[in-house]
């Protein structure tokens, strides 16, 4: 799962007052490279929610320093407290599809910062379905 | 002269579309295979990087076979012969074989001809009518510099099959085109062309697998390019997902069933088919695309295009979140983390419709739902396809199976901004005929089934097929219990 996914995220179980943005307690995490388009990353931006992805951010590297699971190498780069859809320099757009797209929660939990449910992730696959009790 | 790209398509009709030369010199960056081609040198100094070379445009194409400058063309052979002479004996034609032949020093002549077989000795024959042309260089049958081709073009019938007569009474072509591959022949077979995607190198398949050659068309049709945002919701062992990533879309692929997702094991599952082509691995969900609003903030519409096989129950069943029961009974806290969520039967209509007013909802404007519906010979298309407030129709494809059998690809594109007031409204207008219209295409398989019955020798094959899955049963016990 990357940080982008997490970004549209949301537990709405039933009686669930405020599910979004879930908690990511991660026991493992892989970081991959991959291609950068400076393009692309300019329509995306104004499609995320910048303050969740920021907490998304400081809920893995929490796990970062302390578990076992993680790669050597992974490091999160600083980015601003917010940032200007129309004016987006290219180091920014870099360090933006880093965490975007680069980062992989493989193992862990998504927790609802309300009631506290947990939706599985497995093998990189969040588990999002809701049980019949909770529709 | 003119530009021809001919297209072959597997089920259907045989084409030869033309472009007139000012059109392609306008669209297209002919500086190909390392000169230019120009018919006044002064106006074509400067190379355009911007416009795509006929090359690049074709490997974006699925269905097309080849582009080729026109040299000669008409309704025989010796007319087009005629006009080929004529054309390279004026100005512009010299100056094009000039060209041609600057850096040429090999070259062969491929015949096109459909449905008819012609022997060694007369495609020689065809071939010798352009000896006038003197050619430099020599034959060279594999990778020439210069490729021509001769394509004689016959009759189709209503089902894109050729018409042809005796042998002794040979139909008359309906044309004959001469002309100078562009951008390289492109075919089905051969290394570096599309039977790299097919699906039998595939690390990971499965019964729901789409083809490669529709996948790529679907993919084409919803528009996808560098940087799309795809979304496939119906996802199963991604194989149209696997297209979108090839065209390069970021894409996300979500689906009910844990089990396709993860796959068969570690070397065996979605993202392996996408390591396997070099791409960014997609980002997979295990969720109901029936409660796609409850999994999903929708405040704002993402994505690109939307390419997907929704299930109709025919090869796999569609299920969606809750129970059948009427009591839904709470799950112990105990084992609620690892309870497995029940499902229940999804119909039909409802698939359509959710997945409609999602891609209503999620579309950027102007973004593109493509999707696959199978459909027998009572299909009609203006009132059993399903509509949205906010999306238009804008290509029906079809595709013939079998007589009574056939499948369609629809497109449809964001027109109208979403209300999410509507969303009651939206989905009570979906079906024009009601519900009845999503059944046709949801009995197909009960009413296949029906219709093989009635033919004969049925009872036969189903009792020889019986057998044959208890033989292998059988075997496959035996196999188990030697391990053991």
């Amino acid at each position: 799962m990357r940080l982008l996914t997490h970004n549209y995220l949301q537990s709405t179980v039933k009686g669930t007052e405020k599910g979004y943005p879930l908690k990511i307690e991660a026991t493992k995490i892989e970081y991959e490279e991959s291609p950068f388009d400076a393009e692309f990353l300019r329509s995306l931006i104004p499609k995320i929610d910048y303050s969740t992805l920021l907490f998304g951010i400081q809920q893995i590297s929490e796990k970062l320093e302390d578990s076992n699971d993680i790669q050597e190498g992974i490091s999160i780069p600083n980015l601003p407290e917010s940032i200007e859809n129309d004016d987006l320099q290219e180091d920014l757009l870099k360090k933006l599809h880093t965490v975007l797209f680069d980062i992989h929660v493989i193992e862990g939990d998504l927790v609802c910062p309300d009631t506290g449910r947990r939706f599985n992730i497995k093998k990189g696959i969040p588990n999002m379905i809701l049980h019949a009790d909770e529709i | 002269p003119s530009f021809v790209p001919n297209i072959v398509e597997n089920h259907r009709p045989f084409l030869i579309l033309s472009f007139d030369y000012n059109y392609a010199k306008e669209k297209f960056n002919l500086d190909d295979e390392g000169y230019v081609i120009r018919s006044d040198i002064s106006r074509f100094s400067k190379i355009d990087i911007d416009r795509p070379t006929i090359a690049s445009v074709l490997s974006r194409c699925t269905l097309i076979r080849s582009a080729i400058e026109l040299w000669g063309a008409g309704p025989s052979f010796d007319t087009c012969v005629d006009h080929a002479r004529q054309l390279s004996s004026g100005f512009g034609g010299k100056m094009i074989l000039d060209n041609c032949m600057k850096l040429s020093s090999s070259w062969k002549i491929t015949i096109h001809t459909l449905g008819t077989k012609f022997n060694r000795d007369e495609q020689n024959d065809m071939r010798m009518k352009f000896a006038f042309l003197n050619l430099p260089g020599k034959v060279q049958m594999v990778n020439p510099t210069n490729e021509f081709l001769l394509i004689r073009e016959v009759e189709l019938d209503a089902k894109g099959t050729p018409l042809v007569r005796e042998r002794d009474n040979l139909s008359p072509p309906l044309a004959v085109f001469f002309g100078r591959v562009l951008g390289g022949i492109r075919d089905w077979r051969g290394s570096g062309r599309l039977e790299q995607f097919s699906l039998k190198k595939r690390s990971y398949l499965g019964p729901t697998s789409m083809d490669a050659e529709l996948s790529l068309i679907m993919t084409n049709l919803g528009l996808v390019g560098n940087g799309s945002f795809c979304f496939d919701p119906f996802v199963g062992t991604g194989s149209i997902l696997l297209t979108c990533g090839l065209r390069g879309g970021y894409c996300v692929g979500t689906d009910i069933d844990i089990r396709i997702l993860r796959g068969r094991s570690d070397d065996e599952n979605v993202l392996t088919n996408f390591k396997q082509y070099k791409l960014n691995i997609p980002d997979l969900i295990r969720s109901d695309n029936a409660l796609y609003h409850r999994h999903y903030r929708m405040d704002k519409p993402i994505y690109d295009a939307i390419v997907t096989d929704p299930p109709y129950g025919i090869r796999a069943g569609a299920r969606k979140s809750g129970t059948k029961e009427e009591r839904v009974r709470a799950i112990p806290e105990d084992r609620r983390y690892d309870h497995i969520a029940q499902t229940k039967v999804y119909p039909v209509s409802d698939v359509m419709g959710d997945l409609l007013d999602v891609s209503a909802r999620t579309l950027v404007m102007g973004g593109r739902l493509v999707y696959i519906i199978p459909s027998m010979r009572d299909f009609d298309v203006d009132k059993d396809l399903p509509n949205h407030e906010c999306l238009e129709i804008v290509h029906i494809c079809y595709q013939p199976l079998q007589i009574e059998l056939g499948r369609r690809v629809v497109v449809m594109q964001k027109v109208k901004e979403y209300d999410p007031s509507m969303k009651e409204r939206y989905l009570s207008s979906v079906w024009v005929n009601g519900p009845e219209s999503a059944e046709k295409c949801a009995n197909i398989r009960e009413r296949l089934i029906e219709a093989a019955k009635l033919k004969p020798g049925y009872e036969e094959k189903a009792a020889y097929r019986k057998k044959r899955r208890q033989q292998t049963r059988e075997e496959k016990k035996k196999q188990r219990t030697k391990q053991a």
